[in-house]
């Protein structure tokens, strides 16, 4: 479904990605990992459009989204989180959700402004749907509750939800679970082995290491930019060149 | 989940009582004419066009975000072309006033397009040359314009008869309600979502497939129309136009009415307008302290409720809390 090619990132004299390639297929998790400065969320802004790659390629479904705004991959099905935390923190929690529901409100301009029945229907359809995800995250009751004021941790979980309501095919989640309780972070892998039983492709970026093996099908370790590894959970937590990134030996 | 904190009582909760207090406004409103003399008839229409010229500002400082002073240009621009297209095209009122408000939507888009590139002082500086530009175009195509004296309106008719005091009041009422009403059902659907996203955080908007010149553009155009309107009954209210009526003096009010009202409160801008334009008639009646008064006023509503009355009451009345409200100030 997403296919990365030898992509490579340059800033200035410092290459943040260099020659990364791996493929993310329909109903699969697939994590990557690796120690700050390693070039994950580069890789991951590359891939969403939100910086330019200085080589290589990235197709979704076998269309070539290098070089689209992060808009226009996002109509094609592909929805991201921040690492930063990208809440709209002025709105309520579900306006936040509705947000991502954008491409998917048929409701024209004029239509709007006059509250045209078609409109007002895809508003009121808009609504149930953004309900119903915050329902499913487990978080239906903070539905009017200003995003600002919530803890981190729930507004990791309103972002999760706003970038699944859409029926997004590829999610790309930058470290979902900072900030998470452990019980949160237990009902965050199971929504996503949930979504990826569902034929929802998942792009994780992600440091906690019992979430990554739970709902991981592959993982991918990046060290200064370079892939040092691509393999099941299992095998990541052996693999020496791993070992030594992570521990300094192996 | 930390669920230690109450849900809030929003929108969900809020609808009847909004709906019932509309409606008694509303029924206040039509019975008033019979209830008042003419001179404050006048200052009542004088509060519909503000209402009107604060929520088309708001649109643009408040709910996008973005630190716009074309607004005094939007407002003449309704005012010119309702008068001209009256005195040179022989349109009736209504026409003219249809004109105003595409002429001001055109120039709301045009205007947006520099708010693609810039922001914050620089497109300030930008919008409010533009405000001159038109100034100097009102003075020196004279040809249409009239110059720097202006133009007086002709005499305001509707279905073939002139319309008095009331029926003004009337014509001012329906455009109000209707221009205000679009522009909160426009502020509760995806567009107003689209604006609130695109001033918080624009790229987790660009990320959710909003596109975030679009939605510039089109917040800047329905604030350009829906000021234009309001330009358009300003020509007709007072019988003239002309082109120091739209300075920075002008501008100045509308930043201020919005200010006090509350920045992104679409309830805050009507309030913020009717005390704006109420409060200077009342002190009329005490000569010599009615600036001071009226500028101790400003400084005590903007330090004790920085948020705007908009804003106070939204905290004191969790049901006039606002779909899309505003957290924050001053980070237009």
């Amino acid at each position: 479904m997403l296919e990365v090619h030898h992509l490579t990132v340059r800033f200035s004299g410092l290459t943040a990605v260099d020659d990364l390639s791996f493929s993310v297929q329909r109903g699969e998790v697939f994590t990557l990992m690796g120690p700050n400065g390693a070039g994950k969320t580069t890789a991951f802004n590359a891939i969403g459009g939100f910086i330019p790659a200085t080589q290589g390629s990235v197709a979704f479904k076998g269309k070539p989204i290098s070089g689209l705004r992060p808009a226009q991959i996002a109509a094609l099905g592909i929805r991201r989180t921040f690492q930063n935390n990208g809440i709209l923190r002025e709105m309520s929690v579900l306006e936040n959700v509705l947000t991502g529901l954008e491409l998917d409100t048929p409701s024209s301009f004029w239509g709007c402004v006059t509250g045209w029945p078609a409109s007002t229907r895809a508003e009121r359809n808009a609504t149930a749907r953004a309900r119903a995800m915050l329902d499913k995250m487990g978080i239906a009751d903070l539905a009017e509750r200003p995003a600002g004021d919530l803890s981190f941790g729930q507004q990791r979980l309103v972002e999760i939800a706003r970038a699944m309501v859409a029926g997004a095919e590829l999610i790309m989640l930058d470290e979902p679970a900072v900030g998470l309780s452990p019980g949160d972070r237990l009902h965050l892998g199971q929504s996503l082995r949930e979504l990826a039983a569902e034929g929802v492709a998942i792009l994780l970026v992600e440091h906690v290491q019992d979430l990554v093996m739970a709902v991981s099908d592959q993982v991918l370790v990046l060290n200064y930019g370079k892939k040092i590894a691509q393999c099941s959970p299992e095998e990541v937590r052996n693999n020496k060149d791993v070992l030594e990134v992570y521990l300094g030996h192996a | 989940m930390d669920k230690s904190l109450p849900a809030s009582t929003g929108p969900a909760s809020r609808g009847p009582r909004v709906r019932y207090i509309l409606v008694i406004i509303l029924a206040a409103l039509l019975a008033l004419p019979p209830m008042v003399n003419d001179y404050q008839l006048f200052v009542a229409n004088t509060m519909l066009v503000y209402c009107l010229v604060a929520v088309g500002l708001n649109m643009v400082l408040g709910y996008l975000g973005q630190l716009a002073f074309a607004s005094a240009a939007f407002f003449g621009i309704g005012a010119y072309v309702a008068g001209l297209s009256m005195v040179h095209l022989g349109l009736g009122s209504l026409p003219a006033i249809l004109a105003a408000a595409v002429c001001g939507g055109l120039a709301g888009a045009l205007v947006g397009l520099p708010a693609l590139r810039v922001r914050g002082y620089y497109l300030a500086i930008i919008t409010l040359a533009f405000g001159e530009l038109m100034r100097w175009l009102y003075v020196h195509a004279d040809g249409v314009t009239f110059g720097s004296g202006g133009f007086n309106m002709p005499g305001i008719a509707l279905f073939g008869s002139e319309l008095s005091g009331t029926g003004k009041y009337y014509l001012f009422l329906a455009v109000v309600v209707i221009g205000v009403g679009a522009s909160a059902l426009l502020l509760h659907s995806r567009y107003g979502r689209a604006f609130v996203a695109v001033r918080n955080n624009e790229a987790a908007a660009d990320s959710l497939g909003i596109a975030v010149n679009r939605t510039k553009i089109i917040a800047f155009a329905w604030s350009g129309l829906i000021t234009a309107l309001a330009g358009a009954l300003y020509a007709i209210l007072n019988g003239r136009v002309s082109p120091d009526t739209f300075g920075i003096s002008q501008m100045l009010m509308h930043f201020v009415i919005v200010m006090i009202g509350g920045l992104g409160s679409l309830a805050g801008s009507v309030i913020g307008a009717v005390l704006l334009t109420g409060l200077p008639e009342l002190l009329r009646n005490f000569p010599g302290l009615e600036e001071i008064v009226f500028s101790l006023l400003l400084i005590v509503v903007l330090f004790f409720m920085p948020k705007g009355v908009g804003g106070f009451l939204s905290s004191r009345l969790p049901w006039m809390r606002e779909r899309l409200y505003r957290e924050g100030r001053g980070n237009a």
